[in-house]
């Protein structure tokens, strides 16, 4: 007798999405999926607008990451406007976006991954969550609170907003930076390396802990993809996205925000409103590959900060290739955030930065658009068609999360077989399945451009319809 | 030094609106000198669970210029305004209640350490915020009050119910008052 488990929804994501796993009439695991259940369509109602407001509009599907969609839909009007922007725009720019990633990493490691990695797998559910992790180990608690501040503080002072700025713009960002703005961000560099140390060092000590799971959590071969410079280092506003072969190979190089429909295609699979990308000379599912922390840590060669530079030798160290398990994504993460702490320095070391030139004008001078950037979760792509008046007559939006979909269903399966047996699961099987899709970081909301909340319930139905076991969490 | 005060003796109850003001006095509270948080809770685009920011661009504007008084308001209460908390000396938690009355206005003491259940880690409530600001940050305790308006309705929309919006000038007059005896102490 076959049976489906159902994980409904998965909890400590952003947003809203559930897991079945289906067994055959032995109890061992035939398939399984993940499975995004919310859509909203921003693409569609998006019609009609003028383009000059898609910046704005587009940043609400998210607020977790909404900079990285400012950023994309800003260059996809620029690319419509065909203008350069100024430097001291771009510098400001690629600030914000660096400070929305540690933000962003801090959440998702600190109050999302870290009650599973600092309080274990089969914890107690009760426990497992934030609240457990500040009375468990105040001191990380207080990190991730003081590095997600960090980055909110900076988005704050750029943007005047901690979420959904308006300050980044066609052609560039509204107001320059003042000094004063600048000093109070230097002054929040030192504790915020403080912080990151600690969060490293807490990491690297529990990282062997976990063997099996890194040994099941979505470790396979795959391609990945990322943004990286002409020198091979890291970043997440411009240069252009390299994929790159299970091995390290590259695949392809220099697919800027122009080329890139022309080689990455969009699958659609019946059980996920999300969207499944793949690289298309190779078809689909050949063609699927991975994006976010562990990719663009697969493929850099540098990342041209110091600290960050020596935490990537260690990183590669994980294996004589790409880094294969998904675990690593939370390492990988880390490694980010201290890139982003040095180079948000660095940058406000630029000459020129507090230049009071931002913002280049122009018309519609191109019918058809397209920007990318990365988001702290992945490579992020907007692509616009406009009238001879700029309103938009057609949108289409590439997120990270659906460039990861095919891996994270390939995961939460390779977790499944491995941990399911005989038909039967505990809470922690349970919560080992939904710490695969976890380790992605994926942003449901983004991905369909929808929102959510999550309760959850796991239940094993026969083929008959009848419920067989069932776990429930409010 | 200002001596300590004991907030709670006076249970406030305004009868003929049915208004429950500081309901809970088995928790006595003390101050050694005055610094107020109001932190607000809501979306603005809910009908009425938009009162909480309401209430709290209310009271930006009535404490402008007043360094001890500090207001946010936010859509969810997320846990790193653990860090706003333990900076205050007190805290005035103004939230939208599904549970109470429409247009009820209640006043009630926070406790930090009531079980917090299976927490979000998107958003927690106020309790919950209070005890991960205890576990964080250690000996900082701060003195906390609810201030709740009963919503008739969380639909759609930028206005108010009329029960709500009948409140908000009972709700001022909370708030006015409590973060007056904050910083009186």
């Amino acid at each position: 007798m076959s049976q489906t488990i159902t994980i409904d929804p998965v909890t400590r994501l952003e947003g809203h999405g559930k897991i079945t796993i289906q067994l055959n009439g032995q109890g061992e695991v035939e398939d399984a999926h993940f499975h995004v259940t919310q859509v909203r369509g921003f693409e569609r109602f998006s019609e009609g607008r003028p383009f000059y407001e898609m910046p704005g509009l587009m940043a609400r599907i998210c607020g977790i990451c909404p900079v990285s969609h400012l950023i994309a839909s800003a260059k996809a009007c620029e690319a419509i406007m065909s203008v350069r922007i100024p430097h001291t725009a771009a510098q400001l720019r690629r600030m914000m976006n660096l400070a929305q990633m540690v933000q962003s990493h801090a959440l998702s490691f600190f109050y999302l991954a870290s009650p599973d990695l600092l309080l274990g797998m089969d914890t107690d559910p009760k426990v497992r969550n934030i609240l457990g992790l500040a009375a468990a180990k105040p001191e990380l608690g207080r990190a991730g609170v003081a590095l997600r501040r960090f980055g909110q503080s900076i988005i704050e002072l750029l943007g005047e907003k901690r979420i959904h700025p308006g300050w980044i713009v066609p052609g560039g960002v509204t107001e320059p930076l003042e000094p004063a703005k600048r000093d109070k961000i230097l002054a929040m560099i030192p504790e915020a390396h403080a912080n990151i140390a600690m969060a490293l060092g807490a990491y690297k000590k529990i990282a062997d802990t976990f063997k099996a799971e890194i040994a099941v959590f979505a470790n396979f071969p795959s391609n990945y993809m990322s943004l990286i410079n002409e020198d091979e280092s890291i970043e997440f506003t411009d240069g252009a996205l390299r994929l790159i072969d299970a091995k390290g190979a590259t695949i392809e190089d220099g697919i800027t925000a122009t080329r890139y429909t022309e080689v990455i295609g969009e699958a659609v699979e019946p059980y996920s409103y999300t969207k499944f990308a793949y690289y298309k000379p190779l078809g689909y599912p050949a063609g699927s590959y991975r994006v976010g922390p562990l990719a663009r840590l697969n493929i850099v060669k540098h990342m041209a900060t110091p600290k960050a530079e020596k935490e990537l030798a260690e990183f590669k160290q994980l294996a004589s290739g790409p880094v294969e398990s998904s675990f690593h994504y939370h390492h990988a993460r880390l490694v980010e955030m201290l890139y982003g702490i040095e180079k948000i320095e660095e940058i406000l070391a630029d000459s020129r930065i507090l230049d009071k030139h931002v913002r280049a004008t122009a018309g519609v001078n191109r019918l058809e658009g397209a920007g990318q950037a990365e988001a702290p979760r992945g490579v992020l792509h907007h692509h616009y068609k406009v009238d001879e008046n700029g309103k938009m007559t057609w949108a289409n939006l590439v997120i990270a999360t659906g460039q990861n979909n095919k891996a994270m269903n390939l995961g939460v399966l390779q977790a499944a077989r491995h941990y399911i047996k005989d038909g039967k699961f505990t809470e922690g099987i349970l919560n080992r399945v939904e710490a695969v899709v976890r380790t992605f970081d994926p942003c449901l909301s983004c991905s369909t451009h929808a929102s959510g909340q999550m309760p959850l319930a796991i239940t094993l139905v026969s083929s008959e319809g009848e419920v067989l076991d069932k776990v429930v969490r409010d | 030094m200002v001596p300590d005060r004991d907030l709670s003796v006076k249970p406030m109850t305004d009868d003929r609106q049915g208004d429950e003001l500081n309901s809970d006095p088995a928790v006595p509270m003390r101050f050694e000198k005055a610094n107020c948080l109001v932190l607000a809770c809501g979306n603005t685009l809910r009908g009425d669970d938009g009162v909480g920011p309401k209430l709290a661009e209310w009271a930006a504007e009535r404490f402008r210029g007043d360094s001890n008084v500090h207001v946010v308001a936010r859509q969810q209460w997320t846990p790193d305004l653990a860090a706003d908390i333990a900076a205050a000396d007190s805290v005035l938690f103004v939230d939208s209640s599904a549970d109470s009355d429409p247009g009820r206005v209640s006043l009630v003491a926070v406790p930090s350490n009531r079980g917090c259940g299976d927490a979000a880690s998107h958003h927690l409530e106020a309790h919950e915020l209070l005890g991960l600001t205890r576990s964080l940050y250690g000996s900082m305790s701060a003195h906390a009050m609810l201030l709740t308006v009963g919503a008739a309705s969380t639909e759609l929309g930028e206005s108010f119910s009329e029960p709500v919006e009948s409140a908000i000038p009972r709700a001022r007059g909370v708030l006015e008052k409590t973060v007056l005896r904050f910083l009186a102490n």
